[in-house]
Order: structure tokens, then C-alpha cells, then sequence
């Protein structure tokens, strides 16, 4: 339960956004994919840096939905700067490009870094103060002395060779806890799993107390989450640090069935901002396909597709010169008739002919394979 | 959890970080070690020794019984891994030479020998357990299997088994005399293994097959060898391996159709009246005698696993898994006689009452049944060559003569192998 939570942050009273972030600052929105965001003069004209299908533009009741649609509009205690160099965010999205057979035609270094948009997005550092009751069982290495023997009657007989074997001997232990355990990291965002997954590479240790400078120079995305549900997020990892200092506090080598009764009587929430580029490259049906960047450490996150139309351009291709030596080696089979060697010689095209058909479906196939691949390591 | 968890029977252990509490299962209280536990009768003061008639300890004086304290285990008794420690531990045994021991009753002071878990005092005859500490708590006797059989049901079978065989001497009942028998406690180890074997060899197949010589067609057995290939799984559950080196493994080898079912956790009372010794062949030792039967056992399934005996280039590789051991105490009666001025032993499971032992041969009966063995067939071989010479009868005759002297030599070869093993250990 929540019911306890600290008087900071306020989720209650949304803010005057300029009096708080200390400066002018707009509500944008847009109106396809329903993104909103806190911007700045002419970061608040541009296209959506999530969908990119629209421009952004003013929402008309900012406190309206400062009051109703977001969980909090202050400014956030911690801002992760961003800290990528120029020339490793151009090497990251080379590296991101290449190595597509038959991208699409905009899938390229030059059209992704072109587009690049700067966005902070929201994360909660939760500091939990609990006291639980706690059982498990714990798990201690020991080690036995077993053997392996080989018999070879050609040989002469038995060789033993004595082997140690490591087992766990598991025992059960209780106790009590009263721990801190802070800077719990949780989105504060709704959705968007796949961002989730980025945002968890981050390192929290190098943030730095916000200034208003900082909000210039990005888009900034507020936290939409009800902290309830952020809260519930958090309890398993919570759970599994609390595990690991209950192992170590037992000395105990493994631990297994952790269970507890806790009554977390302290919480502190940190608004962190974090930097995250994002940018896109429109695929085959001209759709445009998100690409996001680490601020911090560069990894980049995104679908690499393989084009399947430039695929079967590819094959076609090859069909066509296939088709053409079919041609020839007709033309010649025919003189064959007038000149034997040439029969050969046409007979020789036509089998060449067929193997080149054949290898036509290897781009389309080729193409196939390597989107099937990224979907299932995705 | 809905509800805390109770830390009733649980103690605190030292914990590593501070704001975490630990609790670990209380350890079971055990009884104070007690160095020497003397047997004396609580109603009249008179040594109490263990009945194995009633099954307890019993005063011959005033009637006085008391049964043993703890239930049967029977083959769930305790096992033990084998354990780095434990085998590092077991090959330092239980430390003490010899021991001078006061008694308590009448002051006299006994020496015992190496080994010695009893002693009975040489002048007023009480009865003592000595509890040597182990130097490590599952290096000490933990089950034992009760006597059953009393010493003089003892007396009773070895005499009709004295003279139970037509290869000892005539009376040697009557004219041997039979000391008493003793109940000692002997140390055994015992121990489980899982054994897993992966095995090839070329098995051979006998055919025959017709081949065309000098103008016929004859036929001739021939053996085809294949490789053939097999995994075998083996679970050797309670294989008993002798813990003491003092007596006649050949003897003890043959008693060992103890019933494990009937293990009970050590208890002093067991032991008063009687003889007990501690190990002095090693836990590593023993296991190396036990792994070497397990994987005899292990290779004949293999072999049975083929589809012929003809079996040749055998080679396997065997994995132990799930190994583990008890040290324990079995019954054994052992009891010598005398016959003209020579000592023979004779041994008696405890617990069954299989005897075993050495027995006189008469080896002039012997050589008489071995004689006529092989005489029928020696005579008609004679015959046979005598008439041979003087017609062709005589070659069926001589052939059969053969064939009974065959016989005859093997039925002599068992009878003169019996009596060698009854006689001479």
C-alpha cells in the first residue's frame, strides 16, 4: 500500500509550469499518436519526435491536463545530462545501419542522424525504507568425493579417478529485517515495453541536480504513470535485493523460497530525468520506423528490416539475366543444327541458364531470413 | 506470507550484515557425552548386563529390566556422504593407543587393547561401555543390529552342525570340546551406490555354414563378431563391507546375511555384557573394497546385457552418484574347540544364526568316496581297450568308460575343494 507515502513529490496539485521550471516552457501534444511533451520555442514547432507522422502543436487546457492526464509537472530533482560524444552517436547509428542485406532505400547513416530528436524521458529513484519478517531456505556448497572408473580388457583392468563433486545442502532460516534500499530505479512512463528494456542500461550514478539550462535543450516527456502502479512494478526487485542481503546476512551460498511480510514505513521518490535520442527511417510502405539511442552509453534500439522489395528488384534482376542466357542459348542450340559444336555449347547455356533462374529467389529469401531472425531475438 | 513465520525452536546465528536477523533450526539436544557408562542395577546395585532373550537390561539378581530406549530405524537408519572432510578425517581412526581404565566399583585398573568399546572387570565383573569421542561425530558407531540368538542356542546348532557333513570325522561331537561362545559387536561399514555404465564389445555369433571341399559339401561352425554397444543402471543398496581385520575374513565373508531391518540407534545398554570392537580397516579402505564388488557387479550386467556370452575387447566407463555409508555394529558369537590338540573357530551370525567354521576333515573317507568316484569309469575304460583288441564292442565301452571316468574326475575335484575349505582357513 501506498497509503503512507511521503508528503514529496506532490501528486496531488499540478504546477505553474513556468514558475517551477524556470523558464518559458509549452504543453505540447500530438495529435496522432498522443504524445505529449514540456518544450521549448522551437523544439515546440517540430515534427513528433515519437511517431514523426505530425506536428506538434499547443494543448489548448495545459493545467486541465496537468490536473487529469499526468501523474506530476514539477521539475525533476535529477537530470542525466547528455553525455555521448558527437562522433560516437555518428559511429552508433552507422553500426546500427549496416549489415542489412537490402535495407531500405532511407535506412542510412546520413538519413537517421539527420533526424535526430533529443528527449528526456521520466524515471522514478525510489528510496524504501521496510521492515519485514522473512523465511527461505538456504543453500550451502559442499564438496563429495565420488569416482569414475574405466575398465579396457585390452588394457589390463580398472583406472579410477576420484572426482569432487559440488552439492548444496539446504537448510531452512528466518528472521527479521529493517533495511534501506535505495535508488530503486522505475519507468514512469505507461507502455512502451520496448523503451522500458532501453531505459533499463543506464547508469543512475552520473546524474546531476536539474537547471532550468538543462530542459532547453531537449524535449521532455512527463511522467503519465499512476504511482500505484510504478510502486507495484518495483515491490519484485525490491523482494530479490532484500533475497540477496538475507543470503549473504545467512552466508549461506544459494537461497531458495524467499517469503516475506514487509511494511515498507519510508519512501522517497526522485524524479530522474534520462536522455534519449530518437529518429526514424521510413520502410517500404513509407512508414516510419523508430530508432531510439541511449543518451549515455550510445546503444541503439530499433527494428532492422531488410527491404523485401528491393529484394525481389534483386531477384527479378537476376530472372531477367537468367531469361537472357535462355535467349542465347537457344539462338545457339538452333545453329547447332547447321554447326554440331554449337549444340554443346547451347546446351551448356541452358543448364547455366536454369542455375542462375534458381539462384533468383536467393535476395527474396535471403530478405525473409533476416527479418524473420529480428523478430525472434526481439 | 500472510502471517509471520514462528521462530519457536529456532536459535539466532551470526548474521554478516547488520539490520538482518538470523534464525537457524535449533540443534536436537543430545545427552552429555559420558566417557564410561557403568552397568549397575538401580534396584539392588548388582551388574546389569543386556539379555538378548528380553531384549533389554536386565539384574540376574533381583529381576530388574529396563528396555531399550529408542525404536527400530530398520534401513532408514542415517547414511552419510563421503564428504571431503569426512574422508580426510576418517583415515586418522580414533587416535588413542590404549586405554587404563579404573573401575568404579572395585578400584581395579584394566588395560584395554586398541579398539575396545567393552570391558568386563577381571575382578568383580562389572560391566562397562567405554564412549571414546570420535574425531568426528559420524565417525562413531550410530545403529548396531541386536543379538537375536542367545549363546546357548548358539551351542545347541554348532553342535549339530559339527557333525552335519560326511567329510568330518566320526563323533566330533562328542569328542570335541566346545568353549563357551562370545557375543561381540563387530564394526561393519555399509554402503549405497548408484552406477551407471556405458559399454562396448564385440559380441560373437555362432553360425554354420556350408563349404564345398574335395568334391562335398560340408559344414563347418564359424563365429561372427559384431560391436554392439549398451548402458547399464545398477542401485547397490546396503552392501556390507567387514570393519575389523582381527578375524577370519573368510569366516565373517560368509556370515554377512544380516537383516538390516533390524537397525536401532547405538544405545550403551546394547552393549553391556558384551564384547564390542571399533573400526580398524579405514572408511577409505572399506569403500575401496565396496567400489571394487559394485563395479564386479556392474560389469557381469553388462556382460548379461549382451546378446551372447562370447564376448571379447570389453570396455567400460562406470560413474558412481548418490554414494553414501554408516559405520554400524553387527552380532557375531565366536566360540573355539579343541580337537586332538588342534584349535578350530567356529562363528555365528547374532542376528540369523548362520554358523560358519573350520571342521576336521577326515580325509581317509575322502580319498575312499574320491577313489570310488572315479573307479567304474577307470574299470570300463580297461575293459574297453582289452576288448578292442579282440573286436569293436570294445570301442562303445571305452568310450563310456571315458566319459564316467570324466564324470568321476570332476565329482572328485568338488568333494576334495569342499573339504580343503572346510579344513583350512
Amino acid at each position: 500500500m501506498i497509503s503512507d507515502m511521503d508528503a514529496t513529490p506532490d501528486f496531488q496539485s499540478p504546477p505553474e509550469l513556468e514558475a517551477a521550471w524556470g523558464f518559458p516552457l509549452q504543453l505540447v501534444a500530438c495529435d496522432l499518436c498522443g504524445w505529449g511533451y514540456l518544450a521549448t520555442g522551437d523544439l515546440a514547432k517540430q515534427q513528433c519526435p515519437h511517431c514523426f507522422k505530425a506536428e506538434l502543436s499547443p494543448m489548448e487546457n495545459p493545467q486541465e491536463t496537468l490536473e487529469q492526464n499526468l501523474a506530476y509537472g514539477y521539475p525533476p530533482e535529477l537530470v542525466m545530462p547528455f553525455t555521448l560524444t558527437p562522433e560516437k552517436l555518428a559511429a552508433n547509428i552507422q553500426s546500427f545501419s549496416q549489415g542489412i542485406p537490402y535495407p531500405p532505400v532511407d535506412l542510412k547513416a546520413e538519413s537517421l542522424s539527420r533526424r535526430l530528436q533529443r528527449i528526456f524521458i521520466p524515471v522514478w529513484l525510489v528510496d524504501a525504507n521496510v521492515r519485514a519478517d522473512w523465511q527461505g531456505e538456504a543453500g550451502f556448497n559442499y564438496e563429495v568425493v565420488s569416482h569414475q572408473e574405466h575398465y579396457n580388457e585390452i588394457q589390463g583392468g580398472w583406472k579410477s579417478q576420484a572426482v569432487t563433486e559440488t552439492k548444496v545442502r539446504w537448510e531452512p532460516r528466518r528472521g527479521k529485517l529493517d533495511r534501506t534500499y535505495p535508488n530503486n530505479p522505475v519507468t514512469a512512463l505507461e507502455g512502451e515495453i520496448g523503451l522500458k528494456m532501453l531505459l533499463g542500461q543506464y547508469q543512475v550514478q552520473g546524474a546531476h541536480a536539474y537547471t532550468p539550462e538543462t530542459a532547453r535543450q531537449a524535449f521532455v516527456r512527463l511522467p503519465d504513470r499512476n504511482p500505484e502502479d510504478a510502486w507495484r512494478e518495483l515491490l519484485p526487485s525490491l523482494q530479490s535485493a532484500a533475497a540477496e542481503e538475507c543470503r549473504q546476512a545467512a552466508k549461506a551460498d544459494h537461497l531458495r523460497d524467499f517469503r516475506w511480510r514487509s511494511d515498507f514505513y519510508h519512501r522517497n521518490w526522485t524524479l530522474l530525468l534520462l536522455p534519449l535520442y530518437m529518429t526514424h527511417y521510413l520502410d517500404d510502405d513509407n512508414q516510419p520506423q523508430p530508432v531510439y539511442l541511449n543518451g549515455q552509453s550510445g546503444i541503439a534500439s530499433g527494428d532492422r528490416r531488410a527491404s523485401p522489395k528491393r529484394a525481389r528488384r534483386a531477384g527479378l534482376f537476376i530472372l531477367a539475366a537468367a531469361g537472357l542466357i535462355i535467349l542465347i542459348s537457344l539462338l545457339l542450340t538452333l545453329a547447332g543444327l547447321m554447326v554440331t559444336p554449337l549444340l554443346a555449347v547451347g546446351g551448356i547455356g541452358l543448364v547455366i541458364a536454369t542455375l542462375v533462374g534458381i539462384a533468383a529467389i536467393i535476395p527474396p529469401a535471403i530478405a525473409w531470413q533476416f527479418n524473420r531472425s529480428q523478430k525472434i531475438g526481439s | 506470507m500472510t502471517e509471520s513465520p514462528s521462530l519457536e525452536k529456532y536459535v539466532p546465528v551470526p548474521s554478516t550484515l547488520e539490520g538482518i536477523e538470523v534464525y537457524a533450526p535449533a540443534p536436537e539436544v543430545s545427552a552429555p557425552h559420558q566417557p564410561v557408562v557403568d552397568f549397575k542395577c538401580p534396584q539392588c546395585g548388582a551388574t546389569t548386563a543386556y539379555s538378548v532373550l528380553d531384549g533389554g537390561l536386565t539384574c540376574t539378581h533381583c529381576g530388574y529390566y529396563e528396555p531399550p530406549n529408542k525404536p527400530v530405524m530398520g534401513k532408514g537408519a542415517e547414511e552419510f556422504e563421503f564428504t571431503v572432510e569426512t574422508m580426510q578425517r576418517a583415515a586418522h581412526g580414533w587416535g588413542e593407543p590404549r586405554t587404563e581404565l579404573e573401575c568404579l566399583n572395585c578400584g581395579a585398573r584394566t588395560s584395554l587393547s586398541v579398539g575396545s568399546l567393552t570391558s568386563t572387570c577381571a575382578f568383580c565383573g562389572s560391566n562397562k561401555v567405554i564412549q571414546r569421542e570420535a574425531p568426528q561425530d559420524v565417525l562413531r558407531p550410530r545403529f548396531l543390529v541386536p543379538f537375536k540368538i542367545d549363546s546357548a542356542k548358539c551351542s545347541e546348532l554348532t553342535q549339530k552342525w559339527l557333525e552335519s557333513s560326511w567329510m568330518t570325522v566320526a563323533g566330533l561331537k562328542r569328542l570335541s570340546r566346545l568353549a563357551e561362545f562370545s557375543g561381540v559387536y563387530l564394526p561393519y561399514w555399509t554402503f549405497d551406490s548408484v552406477t551407471r555404465a556405458a559399454w562396448k564389445a564385440e559380441v560373437g555369433h555362432t553360425k554354420t555354414e556350408r563349404y564345398y571341399d574335395n568334391g562335398e559339401w560340408k559344414d563347418r561352425i564359424v563365429t561372427e563378431w559384431r560391436w554392439e554397444r549398451g548402458q547399464v543402471q545398477l542401485t547397490i543398496d546396503d552392501l556390507i563391507v567387514e570393519g575389523s581385520q582381527q578375524l577370519s575374513r573368510l569366516l565373517l565373508g560368509k556370515l554377512k546375511d544380516f537383516d538390516l531391518c533390524d537397525l536401532t540407534p547405538y544405545e550403551p545398554t546394547y552393549l553391556a555384557g558384551m564384547q564390542a570392537r571399533a573400526y580398524d580397516v579405514t572408511l577409505e579402505q572399506a569403500w575401496d573394497t565396496a567400489r571394487q564388488e559394485m563395479r564386479e557387479r556392474t560389469r557381469q550386467a553388462c556382460h548379461a546385457q549382451a546378446s551372447t556370452s562370447q564376448i571379447r575387447n570389453f570396455s567400460m566407463d562406470l560413474d558412481f552418484s548418490a554414494e553414501s555409508w554408516r559405520y554400524i555394529l553387527l552380532p557375531v558369537y565366536v566360540a573355539g574347540y579343541r580337537y586332538q590338540d588342534k584349535a578350530y573357530q567356529v562363528m555365528v551370525n547374532g542376528q540369523t544364526g548362520t554358523i560358519t567354521g573350520q571342521r576336521p576333515v577326515d580325509w581317509t573317507k575322502v580319498g575312499l568316496v574320491a577313489a570310488l568316484a572315479v573307479t567304474p569309469g577307470l574299470l570300463l575304460c580297461l575293459i574297453g581297450l582289452l576288448t578292442l583288441l579282440f573286436g569293436g564292442v570294445g570301442a562303445a565301452i571305452g568310450a563310456f568308460g571315458l566319459f564316467l571316468l570324466i564324470l568321476g574326475g570332476v565329482i572328485d575335484a568338488v568333494i576334495i575343494a569342499k573339504a580343503m575349505s572346510m579344513d583350512d582357513i
